[in-house]
């Protein structure tokens, strides 16, 4: 493990996102927008009366972005190289996979922490929420476990788009959103039918909103909830990073890594 | 020692074979010239070389080591520069070659960068994207990059495609003194015959993925008999006509006083002396001899050397 080759794929990335209006769009605007959008939307459904729904609300798209931001890190900041055919130049050097994705990783947590920080203000001094009342342990462990669970979804992701070619590249954006229903972001898993209640406990994000919501009311730290998503945080990424290394071994198998960028 | 060495390298893509059972090797300060038509397997191959392809057979070993066993130490002291291939687009070409040299761990590479740049005259590209290079400066800037590592074996995939020929000329002297001067080895891949010739110790001509032919360029182009006689004289045509139809010779008039014969290059003398006893005045004497561009033209058209 090479600190030298992480801080390159760290710069290369930091100089990527500098000259590409579309990443600040992604990580900075839309994040925030979805924060004014849903909290404007919880003051008018809900007023000073439901406050408690509408923390609810608030604190699920809080945390949903430290998801999306961390995940779309990894994912489409791999796919940057791909767009310009420059993976191969990337790994043609004695880089390793794990530096790759750790300096992504790095990346995603530096992104991630900043926008988390920044939204956290936005919802306090427009909709008065603060996000410290959940209890800066809380805060931590919420925010450490959904970077894992968004990092082991980021190199799923990145293993298709490897597999089988940069066709499926909108995955990297997209297949998040779509199990983001699953995982009861916004809302309590009881309120999901009961087949997709099954389905949403699978997911460790699943397990941190729930905390969050009830962490609210108590204000203590749900150490099953959190414990329960940090072990299926663990398998998770153990099979995702095996899915990685199978695809990526498969994907140099049938030429697709090299016919990725033509 | 070799500096690279490939044994039985196989792969397939389900029926079709791209590379069948080659072996080669390249010593220390030698250029391999790798050629063939398209489709004969040298992508493939250079591809199994970086290790982005996987083999389905077969060993390759760099400086003695397994390269599958000892990827990251054999690729920090390989590159690869290829015209078809970019560097990321939306990055300054400053910005590019500086996260290069921290891949390959480069000391002193801010100096090492300037130095390659400016050997390129590549300095006032240092602040533009690499999206808006034209295809010539992509090209100057790859080669820049494959030579940051200092490396001991350069793979070079079509490098001057796209040059003008000035830089072309350039980057050709600079590969011939990264062989005198650091005894770097090279695999050099090119549709440009009098390029290959120019540089490379030997080649190797790939078709249908396997090894068809490999010698020095001299010794290939020994192997193909014909050569091609234009004589421009001063007599009646006639006169020549019959006494080539006489030798069963292949030859046509370009003009009434020119005319070209196809034949083997031993004969040549013979014609000469033969055309002269017939007392038709020769003005001018021109011999093509046969060159790699033949000998690639056989191989692609599936012809014997």
């Amino acid at each position: 493990m090479s600190f030298k080759r992480i801080r390159a794929i760290l710069l290369h990335e930091s100089f990527v996102t500098r000259h590409s209006f579309e990443v600040v769009n992604d990580i900075i605007l839309y994040p925030l927008l979805q924060i004014v959008i849903f909290g404007f939307l919880t003051v008018y459904l809900f007023g000073l009366k439901g406050r408690l729904i509408g923390e609810y609300v608030l604190i699920g798209t809080l945390l949903w972005q430290i998801v999306s931001i961390t995940q779309y890190s990894v994912s489409v900041g791999c796919l940057w190289d791909v767009w310009s055919r420059n993976l191969t130049n990337i790994f043609i050097t004695p880089i390793s996979v794990y530096e790759y994705f750790g300096a992504y990783m790095i990346s995603g947590i530096l992104k991630s922490a900043f926008m988390f920080c920044l939204a956290g203000i936005l919802s306090y001094k427009v909709f008065h929420f603060d996000v410290l009342t959940l209890g800066i342990v809380n805060v931590v462990l919420f925010y450490f476990n959904l970077v894992i669970f968004a990092f082991g979804f980021g190199i799923t992701v990145v293993a298709l788009i490897f597999r089988f070619g940069s066709r499926i590249s909108a995955f990297a954006w997209a297949m998040i959103g779509i199990f983001q229903p699953l995982m009861a972001v916004i809302y309590p898993v009881s309120v999901l039918p009961k087949p997709l209640q099954i389905m949403s406990y699978l997911f460790p994000a699943t397990y941190i909103f729930e905390a969050a919501r009830k962490t609210i009311n108590d204000h203590l730290v749900e150490w099953h909830l959190i414990g329960t998503a940090f072990v299926i945080n663990v398998v998770f990424v153990g099979l995702a990073l095996l899915f990685f290394d199978f695809m990526f071994k498969s994907s140099k198998k049938s030429g697709q890594f090299a016919r990725l960028e033509g | 020692m070799d500096i690279l060495s490939v044994k039985n390298l196989t792969k397939k893509f389900g029926k079709f074979v791209a590379v069948d059972n080659i072996s080669f090797s390249l010593k220390e300060g030698e250029i391999l010239g790798f050629l063939g038509p398209n489709g004969a397997g040298k992508t493939t191959t250079i591809q199994m070389l970086l290790g982005i392809t996987t083999a389905d057979s077969g060993e390759i070993r760099y400086f003695g080591l397994d390269f599958y066993k000892y990827s990251q130490k054999c690729l920090a002291k390989l590159n690869f520069a290829s015209a078809f291939n970019n560097l990321q687009g939306r990055t300054t070409i400053w910005e590019n070659l500086v996260v290069s040299s921290l891949l390959y761990q480069v000391p002193n590479y801010q100096s090492k960068i300037r130095e390659l740049v400016s050997y390129f005259e590549a300095g006032y590209l240092l602040k533009s994207r690499y999206f808006d290079l034209s295809s010539g400066e992509k090209t100057r800037v790859n080669l820049i990059k494959s030579l940051l590592n200092d490396p001991r074996i350069l793979l070079l995939d079509e490098p001057t495609a796209s040059l003008d020929p000035d830089v072309a000329d350039k980057t050709l002297s600079l590969i011939e003194n990264l062989k005198k001067d650091k005894k770097m080895t090279i695999l050099y891949t090119s549709h440009d015959m009098s390029e290959v010739e120019r540089i490379c110790d030997r080649v190797i001509f790939l078709s249908q993925g396997r090894i068809v032919a490999e010698d020095t360029p001299f010794n290939l182009t020994k192997k193909i008999e014909m050569a091609t006689l234009r004589l421009i004289f001063d007599a009646p045509k006639q006169k020549i006509a019959s006494y080539l139809v006489a030798r069963e010779e292949i030859f046509e008039f370009e003009k009434e006083n020119v005319v070209v014969i196809r034949t083997k290059e031993k004969l040549i003398p013979d014609i000469i002396f033969g055309i002269k006893k017939e007392n038709v005045w020769i003005t001018n004497i021109e011999i093509e001899k046969p060159t790699l561009e033949d000998v690639f033209l056989k191989i692609s058209r599936k012809k014997q050397l």
